[in-house]
Parts: structure tokens; sequence; C-alpha cells
């Protein structure tokens, strides 16, 4: 019954950050490079992580990316998406297991937010041959910063809130 | 304030120091094209146009027309005017211009020193889908 409504309450999670991930593909952030995003689904990866665990945040960020590629139809975008939630999910996994006395759940999103940034750029200077790319990423991670801040921002209530939900699984020392 | 811990206002400011600095670091970077050249146009229309590089440095080209006489240098990816014909020589005092876009205008004898830039790979740019 519990690992039930494990699945349950993971399918919905994926599905939401399937659904915030198509949103915020409509909502391009001017006046900076192209690439910046939100983030949304992000929040969904550390929810994932700070209520479950590791192995099931991978899940939700690798089902995620797999899923928004085949919604919106664009392979090269998997390679992007892939590697970007992959990373930053070990890194936030590294960050909130071992480092979370030092770092708020905000300073773990900005962590990943990073992280995806420089799989992204990475994979796509990959991809084009093109090193010049990286001379986004400065850019990218002054924008990661305000929108890890904020995505870290409502991680923090509502994994509050979940947390009451499922007590079991997660332990309460963190936070 | 803000729920930030200690260590997150740490990692904030390291963040933008570095982006900072490398932002500099690129902008420097990026404006260095492949290829520099500078176009002189004499009454609208292209009298030479000659790339920088090591081998035209000193060289000096003088531009005889109906309109008047300058003088031009070139130096190491710039270029100057040195003698010109015009009452008041403000194309000889602005001195060396080197950036792309920059410009020497000598009004008097319609000429123009225009500097400009082009990369290699410009001609489209990468498509993602």
């Amino acid at each position: 019954m519990k690992n039930l409504r494990k699945l349950v309450f993971l399918s919905l999670l994926v599905s939401l950050g399937l659904a915030l991930s198509i949103l915020e593909s409509f909502m391009p952030i001017p006046f900076v490079a192209p690439g910046a995003k939100l983030g949304l689904s992000n929040m969904v990866v550390l929810v994932t992580l700070v209520i479950f665990g590791f192995k099931e945040a991978l899940a939700v960020g690798v089902l995620k990316s797999m899923l928004f590629s085949l919604a919106t139809g664009s392979i090269s975008s998997l390679f992007y998406s892939l590697s970007g939630s992959v990373l930053s999910c070990i890194t936030m996994y590294i960050v909130y297991s071992y480092f979370s006395n030092i770092y708020s759940l905000i300073g773990v999103s900005i962590f990943g937010a990073v992280a995806h940034n420089l799989a992204q750029v990475s994979v796509a200077s990959l991809m084009m041959k093109n090193l010049k790319i990286f001379s986004y990423l400065p850019i990218l991670l002054l924008t990661s910063l305000f929108t890890g801040y904020f995505v870290g921002l409502s991680s923090i209530f509502i994994s509050k809130n979940l947390k009451k939900s499922f007590p079991k699984s997660c332990d309460t020392s963190k936070m | 304030m803000f729920l930030l811990t200690k260590g997150d206002k740490y990692l904030i400011i390291f963040i933008i120091i570095i982006s900072v600095v490398s932002l500099f670091f690129v902008k420097r970077d990026i404006s260095n094209y492949d290829k520099k050249y500078f176009i002189i146009s004499v009454d609208g229309k292209d009298y030479k146009k000659i790339y920088f590089g090591p081998e035209v440095v000193g060289k000096q080209i003088s531009v005889k027309t109906e309109f008047g006489y300058n003088l031009i240098e070139i130096g190491d990816g710039k270029v100057r005017v040195i003698e010109a014909d015009c009452p008041d020589k403000l194309d000889v005092k602005q001195g060396y211009i080197e950036r792309p876009g920059e410009v020497i205008v000598c009004l008097p004898n319609k000429l123009v020193i225009e500097i400009k830039g082009e990369s290699k790979d410009n001609d489209i740019d990468y498509i993602s889908h």
C-alpha cells in the first residue's frame, strides 16, 4: 500500500515537472542569453530529493526530461535537458546530504542550477563543436542565481508541507 | 534574512564575483574578431579595403582625389591619418582608431575610414530544434 502511494505520488511529481517545463518553455526570459530558463521543473526534482531521496529524484529528473522531449518533439533538447538534470540531481544530492548544515535548500538549489547550466553549456559546445558557447556561461550563472534562489525558497515551503504527508520516508533532522 | 544561511550568502557572493569577472574577460574576447579590416571610401565609393596584418604595419597610403589629399598610416591593428590638406585637420588630430565601428571622417575631402571586423563562421547562426 505504501509503495503504491509513493508510486502515484512520484508519477504526479513527474507530470507536474513536465507541465512546469512546458509552461516555462513558453515563457522566455527577456534580455538574457538564449537558453536561460526559470528552472521551475528543478523545483520538482529538489522536492523529490528532500522527501524521497536520491534514486527517486534521479528517476523523476530523467523521466521528466524524456517526457519533455517527447512532448515537444525535439530530439536535440533531450541531450541538453537530460545531461542538465542528471548532473544537477547528483550535485544537489551531494550538497544536500553532506553540506546541509552549511547550505539551506536555497544554496542546494543554486548549486543545482549552476550544475545544470554547466552541463548544458558543455553539451552544447560539444554538439556544435564550438568553444565560444562557453561565453554564455557567466550570464547564465547570474540568472541561475535568481532562479535558483526562488526555486529554493519555494522548495522550502513545499517540502515543509509535504513532509507532513510523508513523515517516515524523510529524516526531520535536515531542513 | 530571506531564509538564507551564511553559506548561502557566501555562495551567492562567490558566484556573482566569478561570473562578473569572467563576463569581463568574455566581453574583451568577443570583440576580438578573426579578421579586422578597414575601408577607405571617398565620396561614398569604396576606394580601398585593407586587412590588418603584420605585413601592412608601417605602410602609408596616399589618397589623392579631386577632393583633396590625405596620407594614411597603418599601425598594428590600427590606422590614422598623418597628413591632410584640409583646413582644420580634424582627421589628423583624431589619431589612431582601432576598434571595429570606429571611423575617421574628413569632411572637406569626402574621405571616410571605417574599421570593420569579420569572423570566419558568421554566415549562419546555429539552429537548434
